[in-house]
């Protein structure tokens, strides 16, 4: 009869996430679960035990070697396991797995559809325009989530790129510009800044003047106004989005 | 559905045929359309239908038909002397009359008898039915006994004596067959026994015979029995020709109205007949003489306008054209040809030429709208010229000086409801098919066109102004089902917009809402309702995809705190810099008390005009302030200086100190919220409600940085931290404010700096404005979380009408919803509790199904939007103690609403939600088997 080698004290390991660390020219593994590590570093999964699939230090997981005791200590200046895992879960590489990209992806899109439904307005009613059609129309224009890319820049893009497909444009914010010195020339200046200037009144040479501008002027009309009239001017936002308030029966 | 679909008919009836099925029964439906046609006063007349089903479905006996007919009979009568009896009963409270009232009220005719011929016993699908006096002609001879004497006797509790013969009562003592039996069901029995049942070719013929009909061959030898049963029955008792003969009889006629209905039709709830003007008053003997001559005045009520294609109206239809015809269309597209090469010699005017004749086609194959309307008194012509009155004009208001309106309903400026209008094409309704009229006389119902630019949903149209606007009904269905409708393709937008307003024209029972967020809201009577106008949508109205989703429900954030204003409690107390410490403040969040919220609510108007009067402060200003003040009416300012009064009394009465109102810095969000900024600190700030800040100078560093508070305060109220929506009822305590003055110096004085220094210094001060901006809005934010937070829903005002035996599932639908009953009363009279409860908003999708799959209809309901409340769990809350972990696990998310809704609204926005990406690590698939 020929033996059959049965490994009894083998332990296999099924659903392996592996979060590695270079540390002191050594490379250091441990065993994770799938979909949890993300959690863990979210601060929300507090059970360290539904993370790690054992409390041990490898040089190489699927291998199964652990990691030397003189090596840690060396690296990391302790024996304790307990400590090292939590070290390397917390800053070791991982490659994100596919749910736990999915639910990023999603969160950040939904995140930027509201920031544009929030944003932005229906030029021809003033009104916002729900969520959900915004989703919707990202998607007819095959609008990619970039994951390392903050959301209100990709918002901003998104705004300039939907405007090729549907009505839509940003929200006005409404100024009151008040400049006691250089009002004429300031105001020249102003007009090509502002969409519409909804009252201008002059008292002796102070102008006072409301306006509607796109926030994305605000920033430049801040620095005419200051420099125009060597900080003599002065701005007041009156309303951060124009937008029509309350609800209303359609007839 | 129908039942809210024919209820804006109703007005325009004399008369109601109530259809009943003998096998089902009397119907919730039923009730509902009794009621409807009782507080009309309508008449109605019966027909018990389905007669067919209880012989060959059942297999009854003829004398077990009878009972169920004649308890059937009863139970319809019961609701009718159950409406009676309300009716009397509210009259009485009126008269506070000890007795009831009931003996003296005389309902002798108000009942379904068949011996007064008000009921008709029928099989629509076999095409027959009858009444008693059918067949007392019948059997008057055979009986020997004279016809009105058996149509008296024929149905109740009688039989006929063959001995003496007679007809004696008392038919089930004696265990007799009664006359209706013996006469009329029996044979009837036959008749189908033989032909359906039994299929005896021999006995169907002699049947034929004995009845002399005439009767196609080929029908009688067909092989299915429903085609025999339905010839020769329907040539023996024809029902088109007794449901006629019934509606002749005792409906009345189109040209006669009682007074009391024309004073009803007249009168609304609001204003009875008695206020009406003098000259309005006159018009009843109009409404009652129903004359159709010329000097009659013309009166006409619309209760719909109906969608029609364009190319079915007859003008339109395609025809032969005659000779002379072709030669007049040559003519034109000569004339036309010459015009347009002329044009084209002058050039420039082809382009606007060619945009209109496009536009004219547009408006060619569009639906249009015909009016459905009766006339009351005088004749209807074509090309006449009447007012169309709106339903909310009030003859009283105008009657004195007479107004000469013209144009077209959007015109109207508010208050006016009175339009003048040529009528179009007048149309004899006769199914689908619509014939043109030139004039239509009183008492006729008619299709009118043209009247699209003036009657909206209903109107009246009449030659005098002194006739009262018809309202709307009773409206005994209001729209519950509410759904988000948009386009299936974003920039389809405008074509869903018009849609819905085709829509909300043609369908009267439709509501559109335009919320906040931006979406339109459907409002329908109910599921197959909702589905239908989807369908219309899709198809007639916009003609393009639409989808349909749960509508977006908002929320509040607040805290509980029951503290004192200043207190010295470090309880959410939080201080801020900003980076370079030039700017630090101290904050304070304190819920506000109900009682001052709900003065800032009521008052959004009047704190919406301020900043009108002053923006937050400026020295330089004064005299362009008193120029607005100027341009701002006296009213205004009266009403602000009421408000600072009333909001100086409330802060006072919740123990805030005198004069907190003054302390106010501002209000959030969009600066006219329920939420605001008090200033607490030992320096003065140019406060809210000071117009003429003369006394005090301040520097203008001190105004730009409130300024940038101010804005902070905006942002951190508009969006809360849980779930970044609108704060409501906190108030943010600024108890310590410090502002570098000296760094900032130079910048406000950056006059006499050179350029180079002076653009440094902007740059930075741009920054500091925007780093007290954030700052606040976090120090805001942190003070908030620091209290303990709740979340308010909206909530709805749930009035309930339901009948006795389902009022325990009501309260199981209402307790499930969390909704909370306010009152459950029996409604004197009748056997139908009403109840008042508060239903949160987030909970109302889908409630109209489930109540009415739940009480099988026999509940009706409507939603109103009512207050804001505070939900009072936690959000943030999980079990802590190991009594609530064995209670709720340690989650505790079965119990924990507030953190539901939390979640569901940050997953909403895509916000962070604290979920685990796997629950379980063990517990997922695997995926592969090696490592």
């Amino acid at each position: 009869m020929s033996k059959i080698f049965t490994p009894t004290n083998q332990i296999r390991l099924t659903n392996v996430a592996v979060v590695r660390m270079k540390k002191g020219g050594k490379r250091f593994e441990i065993a994770c679960y799938k979909n949890k590590v993300v959690s863990w570093r979210n601060k929300v999964e507090t059970d360290l035990d539904e993370v790690l699939q054992a409390r041990t230090v490898f040089t190489n997981v699927s291998k199964g070697q652990v990691a030397k005791k003189e090596d840690l200590l060396a690296s990391f200046g302790t024996e304790d396991q307990n400590v090292i895992c939590q070290e390397i879960l917390a800053k070791g590489e991982l490659q994100v797995s596919e749910k736990e990209r999915h639910v990023q992806q999603d969160s950040m899109l939904k995140e930027i559809a509201t920031m544009v439904s929030d944003k932005c307005v229906n030029p021809e009613t003033k009104r916002p325009y729900p969520v959900t059609m915004i989703e919707k129309a990202m998607k007819d224009i095959h609008f990619s989530v970039k994951p390392n890319r903050n959301c209100k820049q990709q918002t901003l893009e998104v705004i300039k790129m939907l405007k090729t497909q549907m009505p839509i444009e940003r929200a006005h914010m409404r100024l009151k510009i008040t400049a006691s010195k250089e009002g004429r020339k300031l105001k020249e200046k102003l007009v090509k800044l502002c969409t519409s200037i909804e009252s201008e009144e002059w008292e002796d040479s102070t102008l006072i003047m409301v306006c509607l501008i796109d926030p994305g002027n605000f920033r430049e009309i801040d620095d005419l106004v200051r420099s125009e009239t060597r900080g003599q001017g002065h701005m007041d936002l009156l309303n951060l989005k124009e937008v029509t308030e309350g609800e209303e029966t359609v007839e | 559905m129908w039942t809210f679909l024919q209820r804006f008919l109703l007005r325009l009836c004399d008369g109601a045929i109530v259809v009943v099925d003998v096998v089902e029964g009397v119907c919730a439906q039923t009730k509902v359309v009794l009621k409807q046609v009782w507080l009309e006063h309508i008449r109605p007349v019966l027909v018990l239908n389905k007669i067919d089903r209880l012989i060959i479905e059942m297999k009854m006996q003829p004398l077990d038909a009878y009972v169920r007919m004649v308890q059937l009979l009863e139970q319809m009568n019961a609701q009718v002397a159950e409406l009676f009896t309300v009716d009397v009963m509210s009259k009485k409270e009126n008269i506070t009359d000890s007795s009831s009232g009931l003996e003296e009220a005389d309902d002798s005719n108000i009942y379904f008898t068949p011996e007064q011929g008000n009921v008709v016993f029928a099989s629509a699908a076999d095409g027959w039915g009858f009444s008693l006096q059918d067949f007392a002609r019948m059997f008057s001879s055979k009986l020997g006994l004279r016809e009105e004497e058996l149509q008296r006797s024929l149905w109740g509790d009688n039989y006929f004596n063959t001995k003496t013969k007679t007809v004696t009562a008392g038919a089930q003592e004696k265990a007799k067959k009664p006359l209706f039996v013996q006469v009329v069901l029996e044979n009837l029995w036959s008749v189908y026994d033989s032909v359906v049942i039994r299929k005896d070719k021999i006995m169907t013929e002699k049947i034929v015979q004995n009845l002399q009909l005439q009767i196609n061959p080929r029908d009688l030898k067909h092989s299915d029995p429903k085609v025999q049963i339905h010839a020769i029955l329907s040539k023996w008792l024809p029902l088109s020709d007794t449901v006629l003969r019934m509606v002749c009889e005792k409906l009345p006629c189109p040209s006669y109205m009682s007074e009391a209905r024309a004073e009803k039709l007249m009168s609304s709830l609001s204003k009875p007949f008695e206020l009406l003007p003098e000259a309005t008053q006159q018009l009843k003997t109009a409404f009652v003489a129903c004359s159709s001559s010329d000097d009659a005045p013309t009166i006409a009520f619309v209760s719909k306008m109906m969608v029609v294609d364009r190319h079915c109206l007859p003008k339109n239809k395609v025809r032969l054209l005659s000779s002379e015809d072709i030669a007049l269309r040559r003519q034109q597209v000569r004339e036309k040809l010459a015009q347009f090469t002329m044009k084209q010699e002058q050039g420039d005017n082809v382009a606007v030429q060619e945009q209109q004749v496009k536009s004219e086609d547009v408006l060619e194959d569009g639906p249009i709208f015909i009016a459905f309307a009766r006339v009351f008194s005088g004749t209807l012509k074509r090309g006449q010229e009447l007012y169309v009155l709106g339903p909310k004009y009030d003859p009283g208001a105008t009657i004195d000086n007479s107004v000469e309106p013209s144009g077209a309903l959007k015109d109207l400026k508010a208050g006016q409801y009175v339009t003048r209008a040529k009528i179009g094409d007048l149309y004899l309704l006769m199914g689908r098919e619509l014939e043109c009229l030139e004039s239509v006389p009183a008492g006729n119902v008619v299709g009118i066109g043209g009247l699209e630019e003036h009657i909206l949903k209903s109107g009246t149209l009449s030659s005098s102004l002194a006739c009262p606007a018809f309202t709307e009904l009773s409206q005994m269905v209001m729209p519950i089902v509410r759904v988000a409708v948009e386009p299936a393709r974003p920039c389809e937008m405008p074509e869903l917009i018009k849609g819905l307003k085709l829509l909300n024209q043609a369908d009267p029972c439709v509501q559109v809402v335009l919320q906040e967020s931006g979406e339109h809201v459907l409002i329908t009577a109910g599921e197959v309702h909702l589905q239908r106008c989807l369908q219309d949508l899709e198809e007639c109205y916009a003609k393009i995809q639409i989808n349909a989703s749960q509508p977006i429900v908002p929320f509040r954030e607040t805290i509980m705190a029951p503290l004192e204003p200043i207190s010295t409690s470090n309880a959410g107390r939080v201080q801020i810099e900003t980076p370079g410490k030039r700017f630090s403040m101290r904050l304070r969040a304190v819920s506000l008390p109900e009682e001052i919220t709900n003065v800032l609510e009521k008052n959004v108007e009047v704190i919406k005009t301020m900043p009108q009067i002053q923006g937050p402060g400026h020295l330089d200003q004064t005299e362009e302030e008193i120029e607005t003040n100027k341009k701002l009416g006296l009213q205004w300012r009266s009403k602000i200086t009421k408000l600072h009064h009333r909001l100086n009394h409330v802060f006072g009465m919740n123990g805030w100190g005198d004069n907190a109102a003054d302390r106010i810095l501002s209000f959030g969000p969009r600066r006219c919220g329920p939420n605001v900024l008090l200033n607490y600190t030992p320096i003065t700030l140019p406060c809210l409600w000071n117009k003429n800040p003369t006394d005090i100078v301040f520097e203008r560093v001190t105004l730009e940085c409130l300024n940038s508070v101010i804005n902070g305060f905006q942002l951190a109220t508009l969006a809360g931290p849980i779930c970044e929506e609108p704060l409501h009822g906190v108030a943010f305590i600024i108890e310590d404010i410090a502002i570098a003055v000296d760094q900032l110096a130079p910048l406000s004085h950056g006059e006499d700096g050179d350029s180079n220094h002076n653009g440094q210094s902007q740059q930075q001060c741009r920054s500091f404005s925007g780093q007290i901006m954030s700052a606040v809005k976090d120090g805001c934010r942190r003070s908030f979380t620091n209290q303990p937070q709740r979340l308010m829903a909206a909530m709805y005002n749930c009035s309930i009408q339901v009948s006795g035996e389902v009022v325990g599932k009501i309260y199981a639908i209402l307790s499930r919803r969390h909704g909370k009953i306010l009152e459950g009363d029996l409604e004197e009279g009748s056997a139908s509790f009403s109840i008042a409860a508060v239903l949160p908003v987030v909970e109302s999708f889908d409630l109209a199904n489930e109540i009415r799959k739940q009480t099988s209809g026999l509940a009706s309901h409507q939603l109103t939007f009512s207050h804001w409340e505070v939900i009072d769990i936690d959000p943030f809350w999980v079990p802590t103690t190991d009594e609530e972990l064995e209670l709720y696990g340690d989650k505790g998310d079965s119990i924990n609403r507030a953190h539901v809704y939390m979640n569901s609204v940050r997953r909403r926005k895509g916000l962070a939600v604290s979920e685990k990406v796997v629950e379980f690590a063990e517990k997922q698939r695997t995926l592969s088997r090696k490592v």
